[in-house]
């Protein structure tokens, strides 16, 4: 299970994380609601040990990820799938998607078996395999982040705004494909970052609002302070 | 203005811009790479010249095969990639990567003047003459213009096959790869796995190409066409013409020669 403890971060000085704790067990789905600039990249950048951390701690099944350089992290099976995409262009599809398994000197066999999976989650995938990365529609594109975070995680999976700027009908197919990853694989740890809480409210296990670098429980909070920040139950 | 000048200029410009693709195609590469426009770079291309004539000079007193000084050369690249490119990063590059480009700038700018006084400390400031290279090949007749084999032929030659080299290795194995994708994204690379400090000690011991080595190649060849046509045409043009060249680039290819590189859509 991955535990965060009382985190706080900075970015050139700014507390941009507030001791937030939130708890993922294995298996289950968190989604994390937030404005823009409420700190949720944040979070998930201080998982992947990207932040300057000023205090507390990331935990995985209780040892301390202090000491675990951003690149030894993968090797936890911590696969995570950043905004804005982010795949390599001078790559196609399908070496986009071996790419954290190269890195990682996967046999190939496993390189093999993660890809199946992949494709089996996302099955449109596999006909455009051969397509340079660049040439991919923006829906396109966060499906293979989506695949590329598979093939590295194989434990827990951090998602940094996915359904961002996707068009309603790939959206769904989006929702769809994280539910067949979730039923193929029971064991697997999501954590879903979103600015509209709409979208996930009917797919989580576990619900968290981060404010201004705070981290609450959705049902702790009181419905007036969720109105505040946008987040109304109606 | 004859037929003769305006060869004779192709055949300069063509060793001339071979020459530039070496030098640039590191340059690139680090700043591919890196980030970094590493001022220092010219003095890798001095160190590396002065220890290949060092040791030609050794090779010939010592009454060895002057053909030695081929591999020789090849030697004291190696030597000099990996002894003051692998130094100079380990050392003090790898404190900079991320901070302010007038801080780079500045700290590889101290590094080239230091470089430059080692040299004069090394092996003083008298050239060195060393033509066994040049001359063991002889000549070769270009419709009626005799001109140096090292020169027209194996200096291209090297450069050609450094560029199908680099694109090879970038394209196929799983190091270029890596390279490639530490180039377009630091972070999410990490994230997958990739100790990137590692591959920038690599990328600075090469300290040759990527991603741009088409660019590399073509802006080389331009500038040393450029440069010899100014010669032959226009003496006058001679230091100004890579300047020109680079600021008609700058003009219609801001992006780079080859760059499919767009603004980022919000």
């Amino acid at each position: 299970m991955l535990k965060i403890e009382r985190l706080s971060a900075q970015i050139e000085g700014i507390e941009v994380l507030r001791h937030a704790d939130l708890e993922m067990p294995q298996g289950s789905t968190i989604a994390l609601i937030g404005r823009n600039g409420a700190g949720k990249t944040s979070l998930l950048r201080s998982i992947m040990g990207f932040m300057k951390i000023t205090a507390g701690q990331v935990t995985l099944d209780g040892n301390s990820l202090a000491q675990v350089p951003p690149h030894r992290r993968p090797y936890l099976g911590i696969g995570y799938a950043p905004e804005d995409r982010r795949l390599y262009g001078a790559f196609t599809l399908e070496q986009n998607l071996r790419f954290p398994a190269e890195v990682m000197r996967l046999p190939e066999t496993e390189i093999t078996r993660r890809l199946e999976r992949v494709y089996g989650v996302l099955p449109e995938l596999k006909d455009m395999r051969e397509r340079p990365a660049a040439g991919l529609s923006g829906g396109q594109g966060k499906m293979v982040a989506l695949g590329r975070a598979l093939m590295a995680g194989n434990r827990i999976i951090l998602l940094d705004e996915p359904f961002q700027g996707l068009a309603p009908v790939l959206a769904i197919r989006y929702g769809t494909a994280l539910r067949a990853l979730r039923d193929a694989d029971r064991d697997i740890t999501l954590l879903i970052t979103e600015s509209n809480p709409s979208l996930l409210r009917a797919f989580a296990d576990r619900i968290y609002v981060i404010e201004r670098g705070e981290v609450s429980p959705l049902d702790s909070l009181p419905a007036s302070s969720l109105d505040d920040a946008g987040l109304g139950k109606h | 203005m004859s037929l003769d000048i305006i060869l004779l200029a192709m055949l300069d410009g063509l060793s001339y811009g071979a020459q530039v693709f070496l030098v640039a195609v590191g340059l690139s590469l680090i700043f591919g790479v890196l980030r970094i426009v590493n001022v220092a770079h010219g003095s890798f291309y001095a160190i590396g010249a002065y220890v290949a004539a060092s040791l030609g000079i050794w090779i010939a007193t010592a009454g060895w095969s002057p053909w030695l000084s081929y591999p020789a050369m090849l030697v004291a690249a190696i030597l000099v990639g990996v002894i003051v490119g692998g130094l100079l990063e380990a050392t003090l590059l790898r404190r900079i990567y991320g901070k302010e480009q007038v801080l780079q700038l500045l700290v590889t700018f101290a590094v080239f003047m230091i470089l430059e006084d080692v040299q004069k400390v090394t092996w003083g400031v008298k050239p060195y003459f060393v033509n066994t290279p040049l001359s063991l090949l002889g000549t070769v007749n270009v419709l009626g213009i005799n001109y140096s084999v090292y020169q027209l032929a194996v200096i291209p030659l090297v450069a050609l096959c450094v560029l199908l080299g680099l694109r090879f290795i970038l394209r196929y194995t799983r190091i270029g790869r890596i390279v490639t994708a530490v180039t377009e994204d630091r972070e999410a690379s990490m994230a997958m796995g990739v100790d990137s400090s590692r591959v920038y000690l690599f990328t600075f011991m090469a300290g040759a190409g990527l991603g741009q080595i088409e660019g590399a190649a073509v802006a080389a060849l331009m500038i040393g066409l450029g440069r010899s046509i100014a010669v032959y045409l226009a003496p006058e043009f001679d230091v100004l013409m890579p300047y020109l060249i680079m600021f008609v680039v700058l003009l219609f290819k801001p992006q780079g020669l080859f760059s499919t590189l767009q603004t980022r859509k919000v």
